[in-house]
């Protein structure tokens, strides 16, 4: 049995924990479910996934490459691969999930764990905050990432009932159970209105930063600012429809992504919108793509790149003020 | 024999060795139908070469050197060890066989469609647009290849996956096996030793891996480029077994050796050392990095080449002249779809 504590299914809200117990489930009701470790698991969640299903953790050793390209031969045995290391490594497999993956069109499922700041002081070499520049535009690959525990075990199952390459970014840290309503359902390609409270500002999110965007969106409202919030936790594919109806009916946009302001969401928002010709200002909630993210608590990482609510509300009066 | 007005109809004189190609047994040297199966696999791999020389030529495109280095164990490969069934290229009980070395395709693509997996004619467009035929091979396209690839270093990985899968099917997939051919200059790369680490760690005794030692990489040759050496110590080192092939275009010694392995499987992957020389039987290519990458740049010089393999082995094994010189004559460099309006020049290699 594994050696590492196993937290309770309901005590902790960390997302990679729920994780680890959402396919761990998910593994129970399709059995060819395996989960690949790169020597990380009690960090990934996969431990817990270890626990109920010893004989489908499949340990690889610090051997990231090696992870990718076993999963592709995996699953064309019939497995449905996750594997599963830092979202930060993906940049030393990106040869590998490009070709025996996506090229390919294995059904492997990619899961990069700690993205983003919410991730202790992991540190400039640990930190994952450009990785979505390249993974957008990896032809085939699909790339999710969940903002609360309800929409990634969900989209967990959507990549396992969907043939083909999926990527999951998913956080560290604790999420919120459901940040939307009871009857929310994700579904690949489609984002959602969160908040419809008038149409001064459009905040646009995705992962984690619902969270931030709907504190704001509160701020705002109370300022009288007319808010409406869309949640984009499929970006590739990314829901343009739900973009242009915002777009055309709100003065300033402003994007909100637990990763740099360039190559993510921003830029996807900013190059659907240039082609379309729809002339609406967009600021940018997010990192600075000319840094390494040096090591310190997060809430000095979200001071220091302008990521709270207060952030937000300061863009959003800006942006409309470029209106 | 005036079949031979169309030098892509080779049944003639070349048909599977195999009825089923769905079974495997041993042939040995002292039985009778050894010299025969010699001598089927000779011309085989003589026809993979000449077709190579030929789609190669039509695509200005390919890698000789490589291909022609491998040919004699792909034909062994085929014609005596695989159990595969080409029209239905997805058989649930076929043994995996991938090229790891994919630049080397062309000789693969000539297998393949010479076992039935699609038209030979289909070589004419090798690396044409719009044709299935990828300059690197595309399993989503292509009928018989194993997985896309072409970035080296990646395949091993694949296949130790793949046999790992396999061994979890259990029992009654436990014959099963997967083959992996790789580059001497592919070793190079860490994620070959990552997969060999892996596969001698989970013991897959249902894994062979096979590197063709041709001593040349793309631009020089391995021993001055980065040695590989001493590679059976290495591979030992890593817990797989290494046998080796002195003269990887003997076919009797790859023959023989392969009915050992058969029996041979005791929780250990498998390492097969094939020695080979670069170019094999082109004698401008042979030993020559020049010749790793570059078609034949004219007819002329494909011609050239088809008729020396004639001289070395379609002679001996009963190929009429005719069949080089026509196969010769039937080169056309395939030209591209569309004109240009800006009048870009460029010389494919």
């Amino acid at each position: 049995m594994a050696q590492f504590t196993i937290p309770e299914r309901n005590a902790s809200k960390e997302m990679r924990y729920q994780m680890g117990y959402a396919l761990a489930d998910l593994a129970h009701e399709f059995e060819n479910i395996v989960a690949v470790d790169a020597d990380l698991r009690s960090s990934s969640g996969l431990h817990i996934f270890e626990y109920f299903h010893p004989d489908k953790l499949i340990k690889m050793g610090i051997a990231e490459q090696n992870m990718i390209t076993v999963s592709a031969g995996l699953s064309q045995e019939g497995f449905i691969p996750f594997p599963c290391t830092f979202d930060a490594f993906s940049r030393r497999f990106l040869d590998q999930l490009y070709i025996s993956v996506a090229y390919a069109q294995t059904n492997v499922k990619v899961l990069g764990a700690y993205v983003g700041l919410f991730t202790g002081k992991a540190g400039a070499t640990h930190q994952s905050d450009k990785e979505l520049g390249v993974l957008l535009r990896v032809p085939n690959l699909r790339v999710i990432e969940p903002g609360f525990n309800v929409e990634m075990r969900q989209a967990l199952r959507v990549a396992v009932e969907t043939a083909g390459p999926f990527y999951l970014r998913i956080v560290r840290c604790e999420v919120e159970e459901n940040e939307i309503n009871a009857d929310y359902q994700f579904q690949l390609g489609k984002g959602v209105t969160v908040i419809d409270e008038g149409n001064d500002v459009g905040l646009v999110s995705t992962g984690y930063m619902i969270r931030t965007a709907k504190i704001a969106a509160d701020k705002l409202l109370n300022k009288g600012i007319g808010v409406r919030l869309d949640h984009h936790p499929s970006l590739k594919p990314f829901d343009t429809t739900l973009l242009y109806d915002l777009a055309t009916k709100v003065k300033a946009i402003v994007t909100l992504e637990n990763h740099c302001v360039s190559g993510g969401l921003f830029s996807l928002v900013a190059e659907a919108l240039a082609l379309k010709g729809v002339q609406v200002p967009v600021g940018a909630i997010g990192t600075d793509p000319e840094d390494f993210i040096h090591t310190g608590h997060v809430n000095d990482l979200l001071a220091h790149y302008k990521m709270t609510s207060d952030d937000v509300v300061a863009q959003a009066e800006a942006v409309l003020r470029l209106k | 024999m005036s079949n031979f007005l169309d030098p892509f109809n080779f049944e003639p004189f070349w048909q599977p060795y195999r009825k089923d190609t769905k079974r495997f047994q041993e042939v040995f040297p002292h039985q009778a139908a050894f010299p025969e199966l010699v001598r089927q696999t000779e011309t085989l791999a003589y026809l993979i070469r000449s077709y190579t020389v030929y789609s190669m030529t039509c695509a200005a495109l390919g890698h000789p050197g490589g291909s022609f280095s491998e040919a004699d164990f792909i034909a062994v490969m085929y014609n005596f060890i695989l159990r595969f069934n080409p029209f239905d290229s997805k058989w649930n009980q076929r043994d995996v066989f991938y090229l790891s070395k994919c630049h080397a395709c062309p000789a693969l693509y000539a297998a393949l469609a010479l076992f039935g997996y699609f038209p030979l004619s289909d070589l004419t467009r090798y690396g044409a647009w719009d044709s299935h035929l990828e300059s690197h091979p595309d399993s989503t396209t292509t009928p018989g290849i194993e997985i896309s690839g072409g970035s080296l270093g990646q395949i091993p990985g694949v296949a130790v996956g793949r046999a790992l899968g396999i061994r979890r099917h259990g029992p009654d997939e436990g014959d099963r096996m997967v083959y992996v051919l790789l580059g001497d200059g592919e070793c190079n790369e860490g994620a070959v030793w990552e997969a060999f680490m892996a596969a001698g760690h989970y013991r897959l005794d249902n894994l062979v891996f096979i590197i063709d030692y041709n001593k040349v990489q793309a631009k020089g040759f391995v021993n001055t480029d980065m040695s590989i050496e001493p590679l059976a110590e290495k591979l030992a080192a890593f817990n797989l077994e290494p046998w080796e092939v002195n003269n990887g275009h003997n076919v009797a010694e790859i023959i023989d050796l392969f009915n050992t392995l058969h029996t041979q499987r005791r929780g250990k992957p498998t390492a097969v050392i094939l020695n080979t020389v670069k170019g094999k039987k082109v004698s401008i290519c042979q030993y020559n990095p020049n010749w790793h990458t570059s078609a034949p740049r004219e007819t002329g010089m494909a011609q050239d080449w088809l008729w020396e393999l004639w001289e070395r082995d379609g002679q001996r094994l009963g190929i009429p002249e005719e069949f080089p010189v026509r196969l010769g004559k039937a080169i056309t460099v395939v030209p591209p779809l569309h004109d240009n309006p800006d009048q870009i020049i460029e010389k494919q290699a």
